[in-house]
């Protein structure tokens, strides 16, 4: 829509950002209202393009893929994995189940931790700060828990090429700890669950505001569990070799489309991370968890998928003959998620505008990343929406 | 007299994320927010108004296209105010700053925080452990106090 149409229709124009105390990221939201009810939106994020695609390009590729964990702090371990699985697949080595199951473990409790993040953030928009505090306190356990595992709380790095770090091997001590540490945070995590989405005050804030129709998910390209909650059950891991051939599990599907959906269906998300999760460590296979013998040479054009916390993501590469990284390309699910968001909350009122955005749980740091830089014409700019929506939708 | 003593006991940490990957950001919110960590409990609150702020937290490389707005937030806060940078690409700019070899500096990014806005405090690590950002910061709090 031209921005004279939009001056028309309303009344003032609320712009928000790039800091400020209910986005936490540096994204610009302009609101366009009339009489206090959103008539349009628009979402403007690229103060964080760092340029990392490029700084990529004809870099060894282990060192290449340790920078690709470094595009997003939340959730890092998906970054690497994805990247590390393509790069097997391309040149044919050798990954051993054990390595496979530790990398999963590594993504379900990112996926935990980047939830429990979500409802802390959101709470905390919608003012009720002792969910918010309870969703904090509930995180906590979870980064000890990678602690434990990795030795680092963010960052983890648990992927090399051909399986995972030694350092992140789970012995039998490790594997006693984490377990009782799963069984404390399951019993926690419950509680909050029941708590929160039995609580009248929180779901009457959240419930039918911010709706997002089937068609409109389809459209505008909403991934993840922002996709699940209007009603599309379609979840990455269905697909994954990793996940479907060695764990059950269900995939959390609702049908409101409205933010109350967005938070149910993580809150079964989390549950479901503590099944797999514990399903890995009681049948995790006694192998060496790193196969060394490979060798890198030049690898075509390869593509990997994967369900991060947020939703589908996406790496791309080649390699030449010294394996190093021909053009890198790295697609995370905010991007498209956040536009379907500018829809979402038109029509909502104002205060409720912040929280449906919040919603999809924006990151932005991978999705700045997007910015492209034409050199030949020696002019940069960000992907138009249309263009956005086409790579979304690049799955059917 | 009076405002000197009860602003020493109400210590703001405004906290500017310029541009990074979000874990030092989130690892500051959980040191000062979190019940686990809790910083409230001395007495230092986070705020998102600059001219309520004493100390300016910045994470992340400084973009370009953040400079201004970061001059700016700078600039409105009120003396006596102190800068603390955290992070590994908050102090040098990271593995953003140089693309490495002959390619130079990069496009986006200008550096480390130094660049822009004059730093008092550096916190390293990728990225800093809630505690080192507990303890830099209480030890940071009587540098606010002399300078006032």
């Amino acid at each position: 829509m031209a921005d004279t149409d939009r001056k028309e229709r309303a009344e003032v124009e609320v712009p928000l950002g790039i800091v400020h105390s209910a986005l936490l990221e540096p994204f610009r939201t302009r609101l366009f209202v009339d009489d206090e009810m959103v008539v349009d939106a628009e979402i403007t994020y690229d103060t964080a393009h760092r340029g990392i695609e490029r700084i990529m390009e004809g870099m060894p590729v282990q060192k290449g893929l340790i920078l690709t964990e470094r595009i997003c702090g939340i959730c890092s371990h998906i970054h690497i994995w994805n990247g590390t699985r393509m790069v097997e697949r391309g040149l044919g080595i050798e990954v051993p189940q054990r390595a496979h199951y530790i990398r999963v473990i590594g993504a379900e409790l990112e996926r935990l931790h980047s939830h429990l993040l979500f409802f802390g953030h959101a709470f905390e928009i919608l003012g009720h700060e002792t969910f918010s505090m309870r969703a904090f306190m509930i995180r906590e356990p979870v980064q000890n828990m990678l602690f434990v595992l990795s030795g680092n709380r963010v960052h983890y790095t648990i992927p090399v090429l051909g399986g995972i770090r030694p350092r992140c091997d789970i012995d039998k001590q490790k594997k006693q700890t984490l377990l009782s540490m799963l069984a404390t945070l399951e019993e926690s995590l419950i509680q909050f669950r029941d708590r929160t989405l039995n609580d009248s005050l929180i779901v009457s804030r959240v419930r039918d505001i911010g709706y997002l129709s089937k068609e409109d998910a389809v459209k505008y390209g909403a991934l993840g569990p922002n996709m699940r909650a209007s009603g599309i059950a379609y979840d990455w891991r269905m697909d994954v070799s990793e996940y479907r051939d060695n764990f059950d599990f269900e995939i959390a599907v609702s049908d409101g489309g409205m933010v109350v959906d967005r938070v149910a269906v993580r809150v079964a998300e989390c549950i479901e991370s503590i099944s797999i999760i514990r399903q890995a460590l009681e049948t995790l296979p006694d192998e060496e968890p790193v196969n060394v013998s490979f060798e890198l040479g030049p690898m075509e054009y390869q593509v990997s998928y994967n369900e991060a916390a947020r939703g589908e993501i996406y790496d791309s590469c080649a390699l030449d003959d010294n394996g190093r990284i021909l053009s890198y390309q790295n697609r995370t699910p905010t991007m498209s998620s956040l536009s379907a968001m500018e829809v979402a909350c038109i029509g909502d009122h104002l205060t409720d505008a912040t929280i449906t955005i919040a919603s999809c749980d924006p990151c932005l740091t991978c999705t700045n990343r997007m910015t492209v830089i034409d050199e030949a014409r020696g002019r940069e700019y960000i992907l138009e929406p249309e263009e956005l929506r086409r790579l979304a939708r690049r799955r059917g | 007299m009076l405002k000197e003593i009860s602003r020493k006991n109400a210590v703001h940490i405004m906290l500017v994320y310029t541009g990074g990957c979000n874990g030092c950001d989130i690892e500051v919110v959980n040191a000062v927010m979190s019940p686990f960590y809790d910083m409230e409990q001395y007495k230092v609150m986070l705020t998102w108004n600059p001219r309520e702020a004493d100390i300016l937290a910045v994470t992340g490389p400084v973009t370009k296209k953040f400079e201004k707005a970061l001059k700016e937030i700078y600039e409105a806060i009120p003396e006596p105010k102190l800068v603390a940078a955290i992070g590994t690409c908050a102090i040098t700019g990271g593995p953003y700053a140089n693309l490495g070899g002959d390619l130079g500096s990069s496009d986006q990014i200008i550096g480390g925080v130094a660049k822009v806005i004059p730093v008092d405090a550096n916190i390293p690590g990728c990225p800093p452990r809630p505690e080192d950002i507990l303890q830099a910061v209480a030890s940071v709090i009587p540098l606010l106090a002399g300078k006032r």
